[in-house]
């Protein structure tokens, strides 16, 4: 039984042996008894291979949800799902680009278009914040407090203090950025920026709020007021710079986004969150990348396991392998029962594997606390708590992963197994 | 002793095609264990070096309370004591002062929220690469007053060219409005594209000035040989610099200013070092299995060694220096493969090519480059890790050879 490279005969082999997996029922129940000659031998290649799926689905599972949540945290603070402003914001985004009658255009288009579940208008501008104590540069938002509260998280994030409600002159903002400026809920600030006509006017403001949300970035960098007061502070006249959208949710953006470039024509720019922030879109396809790499590399050591075992399993059967070939079992027909023996084996440690994931998440379906790295996490926009995710795609992954692997690790010994010679195996203890 | 040693080494080749299945396994493990742990330390150094050198130095020395809450309050004063008490350490190598402010920076009618830094041109560069990413124009000089350096994305922003004049408006130290004409000098690109978006340089005269902060600097930023470095010289500095009357001086090392880099990187390798544990559980099965199966059918031989008058301590013994030879031949392939690969990779990084990637790299404020770096605890760990795993695999078939009873293993086939 010497080694012959890989030629014709064994493709022919492989071709003739996939029939016989097809057809032969027999085949399936040998295999099914050879899995199981060896139990403790099974047992640990079982293990390692629900071990190896597990752990990457597990894994992927957690990627994706720290992925998911990253851009929902994202939408939910301030992005929307889709943002519509003047032409030319993109390339320019201040003041110089507003757009007109926002009142009617909310109205009449934005709340009318189809998939529409919330909108906001807003009002932004940059400006310079200062206390007696200190002064930073900020971005300003001019909201209107209820439709904003449907559509971004800032006014369920209220640590302290009030909601902009009927009070005048009063501004929300981050509680980071209340500590670095020396305010406190009723403390004073003056908000200064430059209006349209490109003079500095500066006005004064109470605290009437503070938020922690999972953005360094909103936390630090921005201040909502009342849209009426941003309008009449900065010289504006029933315009704006942002509708922000929230649809059913962020996969129907796309037609969202259509529907309402059909209905607003030139003048706008529609885009939906993955265009306003492709970094997200990158960052999931980048997550995706790397998580095939993971099965890759877990699935590669566990084809020199899987290999290992059915390659004793065959080495220690030559002589019964010999015997049945001699009393007329052809080679394509050894090949397929060292084949489904791969393959039960690989099917065994998935459904174990498989198992294992369930379990594991139903240990972790409130999420892992993972607010150790709240600063970490945070500057990045991604919460403490981070819920595993398995779409029925992931699932999909280590099925065909594990069923490759197995014929891969199969293909040596089940050549092996074919050209076992009866008469040199009979003769062997 | 000798005598096991050599059995051992006969029984590891005794079915070679196993025992090569078994090391092909456990190389594969160990070239990605290393290999992956040199590149996350690669990038990870990489990208604390290129955050030390935009922001804040491996070591800044600031005022008590600068840096929870970043003002201009909390200012220490800048003079020559302190620069001597600086200079006087040999593991300094860069020295630069600053006077970090906020404004808001316009041009007719665009304005935008800026962070301002005074630096001093002629140090500045000992420490960080702001007056290397230059990209049109030219870095602040000492002589030329009301210059400004604006990042490329803020000054596409504001629609600034080298040579317009802009208005910086501010609250001053004594909290009067300050308000100068800046004329821009250079436009810089920074890796962090929120920081390119706002950040502005300033000669440090001029900050104080505009700031009426006297010879006050918000901060100093230190730069020594390396990340590791910046922990025993912050001791070091924190017993040994003259500490003013007024407000005691504090030094943070890279990690507490910037805390969020230093958890992005813990989460980065526990990410790992958790697929890594996958990888090197699964192989261990394998080195289990072949262990074992090595242990079964020499039930018969183990047993006539029994009755010959092995003690069942040998026979343990034996099997676990087989599996340990085993797990170090898989070692020795797998470090012999590795380590030059790594070592090639260190002398040659990858550019991403590609623009998502690039751009999300850039996100973490790095450079988009792929680096790698070797550290002896590298192959020591996996060494560590590899060979402690195939001494708990071999613990079951080691026990189960030593417990057999000679009468019994004799009667097995």
């Amino acid at each position: 039984m010497g080694d012959r490279p890989v030629g014709f005969q064994n493709v022919w082999l492989l071709l003739s042996s996939a029939g016989a997996l097809g057809t032969d029922r027999t085949i399936w129940r040998l295999a099914f008894r050879n899995v199981f000659r060896n139990f403790r031998r099974t047992a640990i290649v079982t293990a390692a291979i629900a071990v190896g799926v597990g752990g990457t689905l597990l894994t992927m599972a957690l990627n994706f949800g720290l992925m998911v949540q990253m851009v929902d945290t994202a939408i939910a603070t301030d992005l929307g799902h889709v943002q519509v402003h003047g032409a030319g914001f993109d390339r320019d985004p201040s003041l110089d680009v507003r757009m007109r009658a926002a009142e009617r255009v909310g109205r009449e288009v934005i709340g009318e278009a189809p998939g529409v579940r919330a909108w906001a208008p807003r009002i932004r501008s940059e400006a310079l914040v200062f206390s007696p104590r200190a002064s930073a540069g900020v971005t300003l938002i001019g909201v209107d407090p209820k439709r904003e509260a449907e559509v971004s998280s800032i006014a369920a994030s209220l640590t302290a203090g009030q909601y902009l409600g009927e009070t005048k002159r009063r501004v929300l903002l981050g509680e980071k950025l209340a500590r670095r400026l020396g305010v406190a809920v009723g403390g004073k600030l003056v908000v200064s920026a430059q209006d349209t006509s490109g003079d500095m006017t500066g006005e004064a403001f109470r605290v009437g709020g503070l938020f922690r949300t999972a953005s360094t970035a909103v936390d630090e960098g921005v201040i909502y007021l009342w849209l009426h007061e941003a309008s009449a502070m900065l010289g504006l006249d029933d315009e704006i710079s942002e509708f922000a959208l929230l649809a059913s949710d962020r996969t129907v953006a796309d037609p969202l986004r259509d529907a309402l470039v059909a209905e607003l024509g030139d003048g706008f720019e529609v885009r939906t969150w993955g265009e306003l922030q492709p970094l997200l879109v990158y960052m999931i396809e980048m997550f995706e990348s790397m998580g095939w790499i993971i099965y890759a590399v877990v699935f590669v050591a566990m084809t020199f396991g899987i290999a290992n075992v059915l390659l004793m399993s065959v080495h220690e059967r030559i002589r019964e392998i010999g015997i049945v070939m001699a009393i007329g079992m052809r080679p394509s027909r050894v090949v397929a029962m060292v084949l489904a023996e791969g393959v039960m084996l690989s099917a065994l440690g998935l459904a174990f594997g498989l198992l294992a994931t369930a379990g594991l998440l139903w240990v972790f379906r409130d999420g892992i606390d993972l607010s150790v790295w709240e600063a970490g996490l945070s500057a990045y926009g991604i919460g403490n708590r981070i819920v595993p995710v398995v779409r029925p795609g992931d699932l999909m992954a280590p099925v065909v992963a594990t069923i490759l692997t197995a014929f891969a690790a199969s293909l040596w010994p089940a050549l092996r197994a074919a050209r076992i010679a009866p008469a040199d195996a009979v003769r062997r203890v | 002793m000798g005598l096991e040693l050599r059995l051992a080494w006969r029984n590891v080749w005794r079915n070679p095609r196993r025992t090569g299945l078994t090391i092909a396994a456990t190389v594969f493990a160990v070239f990605l264990v290393v290999f992956f742990v040199a590149m996350s330390a690669g990038v990870h150094e990489k990208m604390i070096e290129d955050s030390v050198r935009v922001h804040s130095g491996h070591l800044t020395v600031t005022g008590e309370g600068y840096l929870e809450n970043k003002t201009l309050e909390y200012g220490m004063r800048w003079g020559d004591p302190l620069l001597e008490a600086l200079e006087s350490d040999p593991a300094v190598t860069g020295i630069a002062p600053r006077v970090t402010g906020f404004g808001l920076l316009s041009k007719t009618a665009k304005a935008q929220g800026v962070m301002v830094m005074g630096v001093d041109p002629a140090r500045e560069g000992t420490v960080s690469t702001l007056p290397d990413r230059i990209q049109e124009g030219r870095f602040l000089t000492g002589e030329t007053p009301r210059g400004i350096v604006l990042g490329s994305r803020l000054a596409k922003n504001l629609g600034a060219l080298p040579g317009d004049e802009l208005l910086l408006y501010s609250v001053a130290y004594s909290l009067e409005m300050a308000y100068e004409l800046f004329t821009v000098v250079g436009v810089m690109r920074l890796p962090e594209p929120a920081l390119d978006r706002r950040f502005a340089a300033i000669r440090l005269t001029d900050a104080q000035e505009f700031f009426v902060y006297g010879d006050l600097v918000t901060e100093v930023a230190l730069l020594t040989s390396s990340a590791e470095a910046a922990a025993p010289l912050a001791q070091r500095l924190r017993d040994e610099l003259p500490q003013p009357r007024a407000r005691p001086l504090a030094v943070h090392t890279w990690n507490e200013v910037m805390p969020d880099l230093e958890q992005l990187l813990l989460l980065d390798d526990a990410q790992m070092y958790i697929t890594l544990a996958i990888l090197v559980i699964v192989v261990a099965f394998g080195i289990l299995n072949t262990i074992l199966m090595a242990v079964l059918e020499r039930t018969r031989e183990l047993g006539v060694m029994l009755a010959l008058g092995f003690r069942p301590a040998a026979i343990f013994r034996l099997v676990y220096l087989e599996s340990l030879m085993l797990a170090a031949v898989g070692l020795g392939i797998g470090l012999a493969l590795a380590i030059p690969a790594v070592f090639w990779f260190e002398a040659h990084p990858i550019w991403i090519e590609s623009e998502a990637m690039a751009g999300m790299v850039e996100m973490f404020g790095m450079e988009p480059v792929m680096t790698w770096k070797f550290k002896i605890t590298n192959p020591i760990g996996s060494a560590a890790t590899i060979l402690g795993i195939a001494s708990l695999a071999a613990l079951y078939p080691a026990w189960k050879a030593s417990r057999a009873r000679p009468v019994d293993a004799l009667r097995a086939i």
